[in-house]
């Protein structure tokens, strides 16, 4: 077989520049077999659909649902309510969590700085009284967090700028990258420098809500 | 849908409804009303069933899932209020579902060949590449895999793949090549291409 790169250097590149292999591909025996197999994937899809009776199934679904409850639906506000309320609400969840903000994290000369608890601590690890300290302020911040995050949640669902659409897929990597660091943690809770990664990153999170709540939708 | 009489019929190959039918479909779901779960699973319950299955690697968790799913919809239906279609919502609340199982069952080895598996009915069309494309697709990202099983396996398009994953169209495309790529390379890699290319690996 012949050790021909451009099939490898084309993948790196993008589809188009697959698609723009096949003219070299006729006269290349490797790319030819390359750029065939890459085709075949999407003919061979198909084929993975799993198909199985279940007769039970309908059953068992139908006994589920009848054993749960329907949520109630939300209150539908009139909607010019709804716009007068959503900025008020934004309002007073961005006062809170200032608040909460230099309550939870000041304690002294660093007030305006959430993380000067931790870059008060030198030490690698943290005690035992400084761990509890650390657990509770971080839960109150979170807590705001995800009260701003509930206001921001309809905005970034809806999407209606490009500036939304990046805000949200900044937020889904800020997320994925809490449950990594939250993860480590775990299985470290005494380590300081992990801590004070986490805290960062809450940190973007709340300023990345608080631009979404300030973008004007289109 | 207390007191309610359901009989629940599976078809084997759903087709999407049209849209009239489906915003019609939605609303009596929201009103609680049983027919209307009935002709949901009519129209979706094979698919759910094997995106479930693909994603879980095992037909009892695909059964649990479709089920947990269908009490989501129900329970959360009043509360729908568009932004997708109804449908893209459904697979939504199936994938978060499949997404929750696999979190709960993290320390629980996949199954290589889930011995539930014996109940599948052979595929219509079958590949020579179907169980190594099914191997190296259990190496990909999460993502990447479900864009993959979305797009390629069960012929959603890409605005509906984004709408269900929670991410735009662009992403799913780029997520899709990324997935066919690293394939392709797992693929070249195994040799799978002599049996379908004539080029030797």
């Amino acid at each position: 077989m012949s050790a021909c790169r451009r099939f490898e250097q084309a993948l790196a590149r993008g589809p188009e520049a697959v698609a723009a292999l096949e003219a070299h591909a006729r006269g290349c025996e490797d790319c030819r077999g390359r750029l065939r197999l890459w085709e075949e994937i999407s003919a061979a899809a198909p084929s993975l659909r799993k198909s199985w009776e279940s007769p039970e199934l309908p059953a068992r679904i139908v006994s589920a649902v009848n054993a749960a409850s329907p949520e109630p639906p939300a209150p539908d506000p009139e909607p010019r309510r709804r716009l007068t309320w959503i900025p008020a609400a934004a309002a007073a969840a961005l006062f809170v969590l200032s608040m909460i903000g230099l309550y939870v994290f000041k304690p002294g000369e660093a007030a305006r700085d959430p993380l000067s608890n931790l870059r008060a601590v030198r030490q690698p690890l943290l005690t035992d009284s400084t761990l509890s300290d650390v657990e509770s302020a971080e839960s109150k911040y979170l807590e705001s967090i995800e009260k701003l995050s509930r206001l921001a949640r309809p905005r970034l669902e809806r999407a209606e700028t490009p500036l939304l659409v990046a805000y949200r897929e900044k937020l889904e990597l800020l997320d994925s990258a809490i449950v990594e660091v939250r993860g480590q943690i775990e299985r470290n809770r005494y380590n300081t420098h992990l801590r004070r990664e986490l805290l960062a990153m809450y940190q973007e999170k709340q300023r990345t809500l608080q631009d979404v709540m300030k973008e004007v939708p289109s | 849908m207390p007191g309610e009489e359901v009989l629940l019929a599976e078809s084997e190959r759903p087709g999407q409804p049209p849209e009239r039918e489906e915003e019609l479909l939605a609303e009596q779901c929201r009103a609680g009303s049983a027919p209307a779960f009935e002709r949901l699973y009519e129209l979706h319950g094979a698919r759910m069933k094997s995106i479930a299955a693909n994603l879980l690697g095992d037909l009892a968790d695909a059964e649990d899932a479709v089920q947990e799913a269908f009490v989501k919809v129900y329970r959360g239906a009043a509360s729908f209020r568009g932004g997708s279609r109804f449908s893209t919502w459904i697979y939504r609340v199936l994938v978060n579902c499949c997404y929750d199982l696999l979190r709960k069952r993290r320390r629980r080895p996949e199954p290589a060949e889930a011995a539930g598996n014996s109940r599948l009915v052979a595929p219509a069309t079958d590949h020579p590449l179907r169980l190594s494309l099914e191997t190296c697709l259990r190496g990909l990202h999460p993502k990447r895999r479900a864009v993959f099983l979305l797009f390629e396996v069960e012929g959603f398009t890409h605005r509906e793949v984004g709408d269900i994953l929670g991410f735009p169209e662009g992403t799913s495309r780029t997520l899709l090549f990324e997935a066919k790529r690293e394939l392709q390379r797992s693929l070249w890699k195994r040799g799978a291409a002599a049996g379908v290319a004539g080029a030797g690996a």
